[in-house]
């Protein structure tokens, strides 16, 4: 079938079988590697990518259903958000001025190991911060919860994210006072009261707060 | 060059290889596309043992897509691969099966999907056996022999003093028997080669590795082609931790046949399923071990007999075996000293590398033993561990004696001190919240060799290229596989030749570029691979230097490259001046001196007797000290730890980001191996080769890990540093032991500890004996 | 994967009609399929045909009515905990009601990205035992309608589930919706699970449980988060000794199928949940469960956790400390 859909911004057309599954529409046909495949069973999250915004994973996804659809992935990660271009303080040590505050995040904060399962964790944190730009550490791990790491241990992912949202939510304010029509658009969605963690344990929020308290670096 | 004036070393820098990491721009192998590249993939038994009767490929070429199905005979070489001797494993098996996921035979196809079914459709005629499933059954006699010469694959000694002697001494003896489980490497990328063959009669493997060395040696084995027709390349690594030392081996060999026999480029990638079914795990080890010591608290005599599991064949088994034996006494100067280990053969996937290399496993068994030594003495456990740590001039259980670089009691102070500044845990064991919680504390000491010791010579080969405009070209042959690697061998350079980190390239390991540096494993990256970086970068900083005396017109020893000039320090009689590295560059090249050094660095030969296991082994050792605190819900076994904190010697943390990035990772490797991760096996053959049956962390189980960095110079290493990849695991799953034990007031022997295990024996005790447990 | 013929239909009507002309196909009717894919890509599944009723608007559709609450099956999972917090930040009034048992369920499937695909028909209609939100289905009393070329019927929600991946769905027939009647939206519910580790687990055991408690006057209306009840509902802060006027506990991961607990049921209904009640309920509903030992977790734990997930859900709804 002819698929027609918009890709990191562009608007593609590509012929493919309705049931390939997007990873390998991606990878294979459309040359973009950098989603990869840890898996193939939904599993993991390293093959996640953005499909209106919102996190799937694309060894799930059957390639019919991007009809009409706008997908992200992690190469169009900057050009996906007009913001990454603003005022944010481009990063030191001679990084290329065309990386998302998350990016950068992620290479200053040392959430970086091996980097198999960067461009998907990046890419969930990226669509948490488009709807919640001020996350508690209960909400990253929520968000994150579908994307497995085996370098890092997690933690300065968890930091990578605060800084990012910190970061956003610096230059949204810089942008505010320089006017209208730059402003991030999304909805804050509360503190996520109205659904509890399932978790048998009860001090879901206990432990949230005890890991902002004691976070040290 | 002193401490204060470092510019980059010691300072937490970004990854030099981080853009195109977080871009996805950079390719792994699984990335890689070459024209006309096919696809191949295996067909593995299925059954954990049995006689190969036949193996018919004729259905599966017959399938669209399909070019060529290959078996034992296609194989140019002696179809074997293995670490060590006795090289007893094939890359395509005739005779027999071993194991579930031995190969039987390879499919070449035009894609992953064409592959797979092909390899489907072989037809296989297996005699099954019974499969031989544990240790046990495997030693006892008459049981059928797995290789020729029996079921076992290795067997050691370590014999320092007179145990018996300092047994009779002893006033308290203590003594249990302990099990760990088999653990997945479960890293993000499965196992990925892809073999180009060149129009040269070369053949390039571009693979996910941590020893490139070691499989262009396979590889020119088994294609019967001199090794200098063969060219490795580590491709961006997605993680290994020991996984991808042999298997990678096993994979580039069968693509480079395939490859040959075809005459295209050939990709093998894993599935998931065969990620874990069929490559090395961790050995499950059964230890049996006593300590006894006086009253007040002095050890004088360990005792320990391990068996290790092994799996079908030998792997990485006899460096496992003789890094157990060497770690099992723990940090401590202990008189007497006697292990004994022995690895065995079964029926099932066979173990090897895997991060820690026998020291979890035994650490685990050793401090559990200081606990319970703690109990019998009333002694506090800390306190206990720092009457008995290895101080420097004293000999460890090989009888090595280090003068320096032994920062064990630092780590306990240092672990003791921020302890005491944090608020009080709630009293072990204790109820609050309505007797719901179990609150306990643990802590756990350990030692970890860095280096190769007693596996063999360790040897590192690394290349500096500076060029004329002053920018600095690195190759190693060690590799990075997220571990940080590059980016300390970028500091290291930048550091010696006074650039700064942006004018740094650290090259991909290949195997034309520099001295086979053996495998990526031990923690020895930084410590070998750096020394090697560390005196390539000298002599061309000496080239520069001499360059610049004569531009600045000054003695050399009075020249300083820093910040990317070469700089006369100001004195009384002249100024200070300075001229641009780049401008010294280019005219030591049109000067004649030599920009561009090869080097090759070799630690110190480990010299020890073979019987005993007494001697030098080790060029350093990593020490450290964890503590941790868990609280248990008494209703559901879930267990949240709120604290823990990792202190280690590693001489000198070149990147301290990187460091914390090691423990962190290397603490929840550990917790995994205490608490979440278990291969099940049924019948020989493994039920949960997924990621949602085998319980890898989530973000939602990651640990509070507070690194400690204690700084104990190594002679033997660039700034001093020691490695630290691996000791974080061990201490991890000991301490948490020791802490559930504290909270639970129930000693667990056998790890994992998992939910249904705390919960099975907190109902158990508060019921009292004789409940159903089926 | 074998040539699978896809079709992608634009509404109910022409799902229905295509599942009938292709009465000769092994037919799988695909919602998110992230159970689907897994099952085709390892061979479980070899369907010739499958109709992608994703597009279905009237499918995804979340009604509140006289009756009840009316979900359609192929909403996905994420939109229905989107709709609950739209709902709490007082946005959409249909949304509002949905019972708190049946988002918490839903918020432990999978992952986020599992939940962005996955719909809440599909974690149904897949009828595997350990499935989130099969449980407080069961215990709000949902109603599914199945609907066919040849018309619908309707089947109560624990009547529908045959055994591991079976149900009473016939041949061509799609569940096209799920009503929670307007009986069980008012009252408490809430749901616990567990699984080896704490994020994207699988459930080794869950619990759901939705009680309505006798009204005693003077209560304020709680309701606290939407989700607990519809807006006016008549549920109150529980207070003291109220006794239970209507209970349903059912368990998932303990049997072949979600399992509704009658016996443990019958322990509380008509009496007030003191500790010695929920105690006795909680054994009762250890020896009602039907566990076996898999590559999950053994039977004993899953025997010994079902009694304090059990507790856990009863402190929620009659709000008890600890638990």
């Amino acid at each position: 079938m002819l698929l027609e859909f918009e890709l990191n911004g562009r608007q593609t057309r590509v012929e493919a079988e309705p049931t390939q599954r997007t990873l390998d529409l991606l990878r294979d046909v459309l040359g973009l590697t950098g989603t990869k495949e840890g898996c193939g069973r939904g599993e993991c999250g390293a093959c996640t990518i953005l499909l209106d915004g919102k996190p799937v994973n694309s060894c799930l996804l059957y390639a019919a259903k991007l009809q009409g659809r706008r997908v992200t992935t992690i190469e169009g990660l900057a050009a996906a958000d007009s913001a990454a271009d603003s005022a944010s303080g481009r990063g030191a040590e001679g990084n290329p001025p065309a990386l998302h505050p998350l990016q950068e995040a992620f290479l200053s904060e040392g959430a970086v190991q091996c980097g198999f399962c960067t461009p998907g964790m990046i890419l969930s944190a990226k669509s948490l911060l488009d709807q919640n730009p001020d996350p508690d550490v209960r909400e990253i791990e929520e968000a994150l919860s579908g994307n497995l790491c085996r370098c890092t241990g997690y933690g300065k992912i968890v930091k990578a994210v605060q800084k990012a949202a910190a970061a956003a939510q610096a230059a949204a304010a810089q942008t505010a006072e320089l006017g209208p029509g730059r402003r991030a658009a999304s909805e804050k969605s509360g503190n996520g009261a109205a659904v509890r963690s399932t978790k048998a344990k009860s001090a879901g929020n206990a432990k949230s707060d005890r890991r902002q308290r004691g976070a040290s670096r | 060059m002193s401490a204060e004036n470092f510019r980059v070393i010691g300072r937490g820098v970004a990854r030099v290889d981080g853009v195109e990491l977080v871009t996805g721009r950079a390719k792994f192998a699984g990335d890689l596309r070459f024209p006309g590249m096919l696809y191949a993939a295996a067909r593995r038994a299925g059954i954990p043992a049995g006689k190969i009767r036949g193996i018919d490929g004729s259905a599966a070429l017959a399938l669209p897509g399909v070019r060529a199905v290959l078996t034992a005979g296609d194989i140019p070489g002696p179809n074997i691969i293995g670490i060590l001797p006795p090289f007893d494993q094939p890359l395509l098996a005739a005779g027999e099966v071993r194991y579930e996921g031995e190969s039987l035979a390879l499919v070449v196809a035009e894609s992953r999907e064409a592959a797979k079914r092909a390899a489907a459709a072989i037809r296989v005629d297996i005699d099954s056996w019974e499969p031989i499933l544990d240790v046990d059954e495997a030693l006892a006699d008459g049981c059928r022999k797995i290789h020729p010469d029996g079921n076992i694959t290795f067997s050691k000694r370590l014999v320092k003093g007179d145990v018996e002697k300092g047994f009779s001494e002893a006033e308290v003896v203590v003594e249990n028997t302990y099990y760990t489980s088999f653990q997945e490497h479960a890293y993000l990328e499965p196992e990925t080669v892809v073999a180009v063959p060149g129009g040269d009669g070369r053949v390039t493997v571009y693979a996910s590795c941590q020893s490139p060395f070691h499989i262009r040696g396979h590889i020119a084995a088994n294609l019967d082609l001199p090794a200098s027709r063969v060219k490795v390349i580590q491709a961006y690594t997605g993680g290994s931790f020991g996984g991808k030392d042999d298997v990678a081996a096993e994979i580039g060999c069968l693509a480079a046949v395939a490859a040959l026999r075809v005459q295209a480029a050939v990709m093998i990638v894993h599935d998931r399923g065969e990620s874990i079914f069929g490559s090395n795990l961790r050995h499950a080890a059964r230890i049996h071990y006593r300590t006894g010591s006086r009253k007040d608290g002095t050890i004088l005599a360990r005792e320990a007999r391990i068996y290790l599991d092994g799996g079908a064949y030998a792997s990485e088994s006899p460096f496992v075996t003789m890094k157990a034996l060497i770690h099992a006494g723990g940090p401590y100067h202990v008189p007497n000293v006697r292990v004994e280990c022995t690895a065995v053969y079964t029926n099932k996937t066979y173990c090897g590398a895997f991060r820690g290399f026998g020291v979890p496993q035994v650490t685990f068994a050793s401090e559990s033993q200081i606990d319970e030594l703690a109990a019998e003495l009333n002694m506090d456990p800390l306190e206990l561990r720092r009457k008995n740590a290895l101080r420097a001039g004293e000999a460890n259980a090989t009888g090595q004696v280090f003068d320096r670089s032994v920062g064990l009691v630092q780590t306990i102070d240092r672990v003791a001190e921020r302890r005491d500044q944090l608020p009080p845990a709630a009293a072990e064991g204790s109820s609050a919240n309505g007797g719901r919680w179990l609150y306990g504390r643990g802590c756990a000491c350990l030692l970890q060799g860095i280096s190769n010791g007693a596996e063999g010579i360790d040897v590192a080969g690394a290349s500096v290229q500076a060029s004329q405009d002053g920018s600095v070209l690195v190759g190693v042959g060690l590799t990075d596989m997220g571990q940080g690697s590059r980016t300390v061998f970028a500091q290291i350079a930048a550091e010696v030749l006074g650039v700064t980190m942006d004018r740094v390239t650290v090259r991909q390991v290949d195997t034309d570029s520099v001295h086979d540096s053996g495998p990526t494993v031990a923690s020895r990256s930084t410590t070998v691979g750096g020394m090697a970086v560390y005196k390539a970068a000298r002599e061309v900083r000496s080239s520069l230097v001499k360059m610049a005396s004569l531009m600045l017109k000054c003695d050399e020893e009075r020249v300083l490259l820093q910040d990317n000039f070469a700089v006369l320090a100001p004195r009384a009689d002249n100024p200070e001046a300075r001229i641009p590295l780049q401008e010294v560059a280019t005219a030591a090249y049109w000067t004649g001196f030599p920009l561009m050094n090869l080097a090759f660095s070799r630690a110190p030969d480990a010299r020890f007797d073979h019987e005993t296991h007494q001697g030098k082994i080790y060029i350093a050792y990593n020490f450290g000290t964890h503590l941790m605190d868990v609280r248990i819900d008494r209703l559901t076994g879930a267990v949240e730890v709120l604290r823990h904190l990792a202190a280690h010697d590693l001489g000198k943390a070149i990147n301290p980001l990187g460091v914390e990035g090691q423990v962190e990772g290397g603490a929840l490797m550990g917790f995994g191996m205490a608490h979440l991760e278990r291969i099940e096996h049924e019948g020989g053959c493994i039920q949960n080769a997924n990621f949602a049956d085998y319980a890898v962390p989530s973000i939602k189980d990651r640990l509070p890990t507070e690194t400690i960095i204690v700084e104990d110079p190594n002679p033997t290493g660039p700034y001093g540093a020691k490695g630290v990849g691996e000791p974080p695991v061990a201490g991890t799953a000991a301490a948490f032991a020791n802490a559930v034990a504290a909270a639970t007031g129930i000693r667990f022997t056998r790890l994992p500890i998992r939910r249904e295990d705390l919960l099975a024996a907190l109902q158990g005790r508060d019921r009292g004996p004789a409940e159903e447990t089926g | 994967m074998t040539a699978v013929q896809y079709l992608r239909a634009e509404n109910l009507a022409q799902a229905l009609a295509q599942a009938a002309a292709a009465a000769g196909e092994r037919m799988k009717f695909l919602a998110g399929g992230t159970d689907l894919c897994v099952q085709i890509a390892e061979g479980a599944l070899d369907p010739t045909l499958l109709i992608d009723i994703s597009a279905a608007e009237e499918l995804r559709r979340i009604e509140h009515g006289a009756e009840g609450l009316r979900i359609g099956a192929a909403l996905p999972i994420a939109d229905l905990l989107e709709a609950a917090r739209a709902a709490a930040a007082g946005k959409r009034t249909e949304s509002a009601g949905i019972p708190r048992c049946l988002l918490q369920g839903a918020a432990a499937i999978g992952s986020p990205q599992i939940r962005q695909l996955g719909t809440i028909g599909g974690n149904v209609c897949n009828a595997s035992p350990c499935g989130d939100t099969l449980a407080p289905l069961i215990v709000l009393a949902a109603g599914f309608t199945l609907s066919s070329a040849r018309g619908s019927r309707v089947v109560p929600a624990e009547e529908f589930f045959l055994g591991p991946k079976a149900t009473v769905l016939e041949p061509g027939e799609i569940l096209e919706s799920i009503l929670i009647p307007a009986s069980h939206l008012s009252g408490r519910s809430a749901f616990r699970m567990i699984g080896k580790r704490n994020g994207q687990a699988i459930s080794q055991v869950n619990v759901a449980v939705w009680v309505k408690l006798e009204q005693s006057g003077g209560t304020v209306s709680g309701g606290g988060s939407a989700a607990g009840g519809a807006p006016g509902a008549a549920e109150g802060t529980p207070a003291a000794g109220n006794s239970i006027e209507d209970i349903r506990i059912a368990a998932g991961s303990v049997a072949p199928i979600p399992l509704r607990l009658g016996r443990a049921e019958e322990r509380l209904r008509g009496s007030v949940p003191d500790e010695a009640a929920l105690q006795a309920a909680a054994k009762a509903v250890q020896e009602e469960i039907r566990p076996i030992s898999d590559v999950r977790t053994s039977r004993a734990y899953r025997r010994g956790v079902a009694a304090s997930l059990f507790m856990d859900v009863m402190a929620e709804v009659l709000e008890r400390e600890g638990g």
